[in-house]
């Protein structure tokens, strides 16, 4: 009755609270975690090779920072991509669905966690990268870095919420999430910035809130002002919630009117 | 029909018949999304980052990307004709046969063979086509051979990685792990001799370290005599992990029977 009409007093609550819940339940499995981290570490090992072979010594820490970042895609990627799956996997779709709240605030705290869980792979290549090689936590701007990093778990997460109602819809959402890895690591420029890339792909990298993490990332370890493209990172990924928002409901409602929460 | 004729048309026919089966779950967009595109991505990914950083050079980047990208089909096709028959429950059916196992599961990673080389030179020609990569085309026939050589090591490997499958209860994440270690191991984007001895060590048994370093002679100009030796130490590795499958799958079957736990395998 009043649920909806009391939501804004109740929606930090209820964020904090389902974040909570999903990340606690995201790290239950140390051995998913594990595997969740291998990935990263083996790229952070690559990327140390490449930049020291590039004679870029100063820069090992831009590489470590890079490939957590994209261990953090990697998670919201998979986590996210599979996240209306796994509820209706585990059975509990239909509750979901029944609450008096938005579906998309059940759905937005879950990709939200996905995100948080994908920066154990930052945390891990950092403590990587000082045992194993040596690299120096030399931030140029350490406040803009400790700014930077939940800034983009915050914009992944909510590209995870577009990638949670959208995969839904596709009957091989498996295959695509298996070949998305790569273009977003290449496109937002984790390891090298996408100065590199065709001409023609700028755009399609100004549209990924990764990619102005990355410069943020990038600006706070190396120097330059990380400010901007952590604002930048914030308004495009909230552009994806708005976009996540809408087709989420969209789902909702088009599973509502042919009954088919269940198989849609 | 005599017994070799016999064995050849069970591990052909038998082989395509199972090839063929996979379609029943897959999709051609989840086929090539995951065998072809998932690799073509990862090539650009290494190839421009070896730009942006001024290393290696987008030749060693795109041989040794193009040779790995029959991993794919060969760890994970050799892995899934194994161990899928436990996760389906079609396991005791097939051991109910009075065949040969080694015919039986050879002859399933014999398609995955095929499959992966041709994703290899699907990735150069893509190089080619994108990238601008050329190399003589006399040198295309040795190259070809090379990434079969190479799928057949893997292939190899996965029908092993799938033997173990019998008793692991999630095979897929020791063949996901040992997939991502071999980006590093093999020398594919970093160079052998830059490793660790250890990492060197492990990468020396692995399957496409010799493949991608045959590869790498071909292309170089060296001549097929240069790549002679690293493609004899493939196929000795790919009949290496041949013989652990085998041996492993007779192993796990004989326990199973002596203790009637086929499905605790």
């Amino acid at each position: 009755m009043n649920a909806r009409r009391s939501l804004p007093r109740r929606l930090p609550r209820l964020l904090a609270v389902g974040l909570r819940t999903h990340i606690v339940y995201l790290s239950r499995s140390p051995l998913e975690i594990l595997v969740a981290l291998i990935e990263p570490l083996i790229f952070a090992t690559i990327a140390v090779y490449l930049f020291r072979a590039g004679d870029r010594p100063g820069e090992l820490l831009s590489a470590a920072v890079g490939a957590g970042l994209m261990g953090i895609w990697a998670s919201v990627l998979f986590g996210s991509g599979a996240a209306i799956q796994n509820q209706r996997w585990m059975g509990v779709l239909e509750p979901l669905a029944a609450a008096p709240v938005p579906l998309v605030l059940v759905f937005l705290p879950i990709t939200l966690a996905s995100a948080a869980v994908g920066a154990y792979a930052l945390l891990a290549t950092l403590i990587w990268g000082v045992l194993l090689f040596g690299v120096p936590l030399d931030f140029a701007d350490p406040l803009a870095f400790v700014a930077a990093v939940p800034a983009t778990v915050l914009s992944l997460g909510m590209v995870g919420l577009l990638l949670a109602a959208s995969f839904v819809l596709l009957p091989n959402a498996n295959a695509l999430a298996n070949s998305l890895s790569y273009p977003v690591w290449m496109m937002s420029g984790m390891l090298v910035p996408v100065d590199v890339l065709p001409a023609w792909s700028a755009p399609l990298s100004a549209a990924l809130p990764s990619k102005w993490g990355a410069d943020a990332l990038r600006a706070a370890v190396t120097g330059g002002d990380a400010w901007p493209p952590i604002l930048i990172c914030l308004a495009v990924g909230l552009c994806y919630l708005v976009l996540g928002a809408l087709m989420m409901t969209w789902v909702e409602r088009r599973a509502r009117d042919t009954a088919t929460l269940a198989l849609a | 029909m005599n017994g070799f004729a016999s064995t050849a048309r069970l591990v052909v026919v038998g082989g395509m018949t199972s090839y063929r089966a996979l379609f029943n779950w897959t999709t051609p967009s989840m086929y090539i999304g995951t065998l072809f595109a998932s690799p073509l991505f990862q090539l650009l990914f290494f190839v421009y980052v070896g730009r942006g950083l001024g290393v290696a050079g987008d030749e060693f980047l795109i041989v040794g990307n193009a040779v790995l990208s029959c991993s794919v089909a060969g760890i994970f096709g050799g892995t899934m004709a194994i161990a899928n028959e436990r996760r389906y429950g079609t396991l005791g059916t097939v051991l109910l046969s009075p065949r040969s196992r080694a015919a039986i599961f050879l002859g399933r990673g014999l398609p995955y063979v095929l499959n992966g080389a041709l994703v290899s030179v699907t990735m150069l020609g893509a190089a080619a086509l994108l990238l601008g990569w050329r190399t003589p085309v006399d040198r295309l026939p040795a190259l070809v051979l090379t990434t079969l050589v190479g799928a057949i090591a893997c292939t190899a490997f996965g029908l092993t990685l799938g033997s173990v499958g019998l008793r692991l209860r999630d095979i897929w994440l020791v063949t996901n792990i040992t997939s991502a270690l071999m980006l590093l191991l093999t020398g594919v984007i970093v160079p052998s001799g830059e490793l660790p001895a250890l990492l060197r060590g492990i990468g020396s048994v692995l399957p496409l370290t010799h493949s991608v370093a045959a590869a790498r002679h071909i292309t170089d100009g060296d001549g097929f005599g240069a790549a002679g030796p690293d493609l004899l130490i493939e196929v000795g590795i790919a009949v290496a992990y041949t013989l652990i499958a085998v041996v492993l799958l007779r192993v796990f079957e004989t326990e199973a029977r002596r203790r009637a736990v086929l499905d605790a395998m």
